[in-house]
């Protein structure tokens, strides 16, 4: 199983259509979007992402979320 | 102050970054005598409160004198460690899993000045900066989480309460005349970031009014949806609310009988406070224990359900654990931990040997696992 | 002169335990000495306002602190907790006062020189306090400027080789006892396991894809000194599999009152002669143990290794040499769905470094693969098997049930039985069956 070609363009996508009412997200709403893959798969892109600048984390301090970056009240 | 570069350049954060190398490797910081008979002791002795002998096959020995320390430091405060370790130590030390500090020397005539060293030094208002002791059947330091020093969701203090009870039970610090070792340790609310529900005592922080809601405020701080998920009982629900006015805005609603006072909500959505002066206390809980000896594990029990937080000294909080000690102390068999103990004459004994009023609050009715807590014989104590 | 008033504080400076108030007094002077010419990277005052905040929270018994988001240095998901003060005006030192997690070494050992550069670091950046240790392990240092946290990233990592530790969601910084360094009772190499498997998880370290956070601890021996069993979701405790080795000799010295029992930890009160059979063979949860004329005896086939006779006895008694480790999982703090201690899985798995802990990590990937899988958000491991049975576990870690799963089998009979099992399968025909039954 691969993940699809434009899978970062999905998340961003998913993202910025729920950005009205969410900018927080949790690993397992990215994971559920690519159910034929791996979890650890789908945490390398998001993790990627990450690294490109796209998406940024959030934490709660016990509890980490994603966001695209800038978007919602992040840091 | 002119800002000090690291060598770190912001504008281009993957030059020379260096990530995901752990901590440093431990045998780097074995002192001689322990590299030297690593997997090689015999066995080990309490020469004294606080001072312990390990004995290796090589017949080389460790001396170690243990000291408690506050979990909270100042780098004055571990310079002069280091510089205690640099004198007897040949430059090692360790701290233990309980927030004590050992310091090592490989033989026996090292000791004594090192134990002088040691307590001899005091702070100005008159307390020990390095106590001797923690060790055996004895009370040693308190593990504790942050408190009002640090953390965003506390219901107590931890450092202040862990100073107070330390005090009263200091002689038991320095002494081991318990039947058992007694571990103590202190969380600051209930979703307890220091695990304290396995231990002998547990001082736990707890909030008891359902959050306030600054409904001017919930849409432009908070994202609503977070907000509703982050309730573990479901009590959350988005809702209009009409302000004085008139306005009408997004907010939430909270199912007050639902609340469990966790602050998750707080977490995600800071025009949702908790904290309340008179709502918020402490829960005393006993009992428990990790060790597997003579007995299972087991979980602390809930044994005083409220105390006001009494600062600076918390005084009900450390009377009611001095009297929990003293019964243990006067009551318990050798080696019995004081869920042993309390097991072995019944709650309704512990309650009363410990001057405990037993109400309604500690019968458990959350969720599932509450009626196995309940009496299912006809055995019990007039 | 202090900057703020605290004279509830003030009352914690007496009294025999180390006072944390009069520690953080002595650091709040040195910076506003400075006899080192530091040239501070976060306000000079930070500690009198602390201390001032602090008192303030004494008087109101509430907290002062509000949460922030923040979660670490570029890359990285967590080793960060964000905190600003909800009096940013009164006590500007603090307005922004995040804690950094820094990886201790495995066993807590330092050398001075180490501890030194790490609380030279915390002089220029940082507020000069520190936890040492967090309830999970780490160096915590407490208090500074979110434009410093890269800085403090690079001087860790470029002048000390050392690393961040974890937060959120992710495998939290790994912790262990002291071991086989300093203990005669560790059955293995603790600290050698726990450094092993923090290098070779940095990567779920750092960077969070778990439902929720994720523990792992050492203990070398069932007497669980870090308290594996109670708080994290994978415990890993030392155990062995053949005889306790017995000094006969050392017996009769511990009954003749030459050696103090229990390594002398009794000492502080005099409890009368030591008494084998009272103390220990009596004591003994599986009743194993007897004296046969002057030998004590035990029959170490039915012997559950709860340390009691070797606790008492240290220097008669040793554990066996056939030693690995056992994994419980799903332990956790209360929240949400009650406490919960950490459930056998692997009674007994080699702990081996010359093939770099395979067995170990083979436990691990296949727990990680199903956890990440089927966890919930914020879900601990122990609430995902109890939601959806330790016979799914069972299932993705490939092993048989065994008796040493259960504390007793089932009360209830309501099995839930795979249609494979049953002969014949669900699809039968009620046709046939009419034949024998009338309607």
């Amino acid at each position: 199983m691969a993940l699809p070609d434009n899978a970062k363009e999905m998340i961003v996508e998913e993202l910025t259509k729920k950005s009205k009412t969410k900018t927080k997200f949790y690993f397992n709403d990215l994971s559920k979007m690519f159910p034929e893959e791996s979890p650890r798969a789908v945490k390398k892109l998001v993790n990627e992402m990450v690294s490109e600048g796209t998406l940024e984390y959030w934490s709660s301090g016990s509890t980490t979320m994603y966001g695209l970056k800038g978007m919602g009240d992040l840091g | 102050m002119a800002f000090v570069s690291s060598g770190y350049n912001p504008d281009k954060p993957m030059e020379n970054r260096i990530t995901d190398i752990g901590p440093r490797h431990f045998e780097e910081f074995y002192p001689p005598v322990i590299k030297a008979n690593k997997g090689k002791w015999l066995y080990h002795e309490i020469l004294e409160p606080g001072v312990l002998v390990h004995v290796s096959e090589t017949g080389d020995e460790v001396y170690t004198v243990r000291v408690g320390g506050a979990r909270l430091m100042s780098i004055t405060h571990i310079r002069e460690m280091c510089d205690i370790a640099d004198k007897h130590c040949g430059g090692y030390l360790r701290f233990t899993t309980r927030n004590n500090v050992e310091f090592m020397v490989d033989s026996k005539d090292k000791v004594e000045a090192l134990k002088q060293d040691l307590a001899s030094r005091k702070f100005p208002g008159g307390s020990y900066k390095f106590p001797i002791g923690g060790t055996g059947a004895g009370v040693t330091n308190i593990v504790h989480t942050q408190g009002w020093v640090h953390c965003h969701t506390p219901a107590t203090d931890a450092s202040g309460p862990v100073k107070a009870t330390m005090d009263a039970l200091f002689k038991d610090f320095q002494d081991m005349r318990l039947p058992a070792q007694l571990r103590i340790s202190l969380a600051c609310c209930l979703n307890m970031c220091g695990a304290v529900h396995c231990s002998d005592i547990a001082i736990l922080g707890f909030h008891r009014k359902p959050p306030m809601i600054d409904h001017e405020y919930v849409s432009k701080n908070c994202e609503i949806p977070l907000a509703v998920a982050a309730c573990p009982t479901s009590a959350i629900k988005p809702s209009k609310q009409v302000l004085a006015d008139g306005t009408e805005v997004k907010s939430v609603a909270v199912n007050n009988d639902r609340c469990m006072y966790c602050g998750n909500c707080y977490t995600m959505c800071p025009s949702m406070p908790l904290a309340d002066t008179e709502g918020d206390g402490i829960v005393i809980m006993v009992g428990g224990k990790v060790s597997n000896r003579i007995s299972p594990p087991k979980f602390s029990k809930v044994v005083v359900s409220f105390l006001p937080n009494e600062a600076p000294r918390w005084k009900s909080t450390t009377d009611t654990i001095s009297r929990i000690v003293e019964a243990y102390a006067n009551d318990a068999r050798k080696y019995e931990r004081v869920g042993d103990w309390a097991e072995r004459i019944g709650w309704e004994r512990f309650f009363d040997k410990c001057e405990l009023e037993f109400t309604h609050h500690l019968i458990d009715d959350f969720r599932d696992h509450a009626y196995y807590t309940w009496r299912q014989t006809t055995q019990f104590k007039f | 002169m202090a900057k703020h008033e605290t004279p509830m504080l003030d009352e914690l400076e007496s009294g025999p335990w180390p006072s944390f108030v009069s520690d953080m007094k002595q650091e709040a002077e040195a910076r506003a000495k400075n006899v080192n010419n530091v040239e501070y990277q976060i306000p000079v005052d930070v500690v009198d306002d602390l201390l001032g905040v602090l008192e303030l929270s004494y008087k109101h018994g509430r907290t002062h602190w509000k949460h922030g988001g923040i979660v670490g240095v570029f890359g990285y998901g967590g080793g960060v907790i964000g905190r600003y003060c909800d009096q940013p005006q009164e006590f500007p030192g603090v307005a922004h006062f995040h804690t950094v997690r820094v990886a201790q070494p495995a066993g807590k050992y330092y050398t001075s020189e180490y501890l030194r550069q790490i609380m030279d670091v915390w002089d220029l950046r940082g507020s000069g306090l520190t936890n040492m240790h967090g309830s999970t392990g780490d160096i915590v240092l407490l208090g500074t400027r979110t434009e410093q946290l890269e800085e403090i990233f690079y001087d860790l990592t470029h002048k000390y080789n050392t690393d961040l530790g974890g937060s959120g969601s992710n495998l939290r910084t790994p912790a262990d006892c002291l071991g086989t360094s300093r203990c005669e009772y560790s059955c293995y190499d603790t600290n050698a396991l726990c450094h092993f498997l923090t290098n070779e998880f940095q990567d779920e370290l750092h960077r969070p894809a778990f439902p929720y956070k994720f523990k792992f601890k050492f203990d070398g021996c069932p007497n669980c000194c870090v308290a594996s069993l109670a708080r994290s979701d994978m415990a890993f405790i030392g155990t062995w599999k053949d005889d306790i080795r017995i000094d006969q000799e050392a017996v009769q010295a511990y009954i003749g009152g030459e050696i103090p029992p229990n390594g002398g930890a009794h000492a502080g009160r005099d409890w009368g002669k030591f008494d084998i059979q009272k103390e220990v063979i009596d004591l003994c949860p599986t009743g194993c143990m007897w004296m046969d004329g002057n030998e004590l005896k035990i029959n170490n086939k039915e012997c559950t290794r709860c340390m009691h006779c070797i606790n008492a006895m240290p220097r008669a008694l040793r554990i066996g040499e056939d030693t690995g480790c056992s994994i419980l999982v799903g332990a956790k703090a209360p929240i949400l769905d009650g406490q919960q201690m950490g459930s056998l899985l692997v009674p007994f798995v080699e702990v081996n470094p010359d093939n770099d802990y395979e067995a170990i990590i083979n436990y691990i990937d296949k727990i990680w693969d199903w956890w990440m899988m089927e966890g919930k958000n914020r879900e601990r491991l122990g609430e995902t098997i109890r939601r959806l049975s330790f016979q799914k576990l069972l299932e993705a870690c490939d092993m048989e049930a065994d008796v040493r799963h259960v504390a007793y089998p089932r009360e209830n009979p309501y099995i839930f039985w795979k249609e494979e099992e049953v002969p014949g399968g669900w699809d039968r025909d009620v046709k046939e069956f009419r034949k024998y039954h009338q309607r």
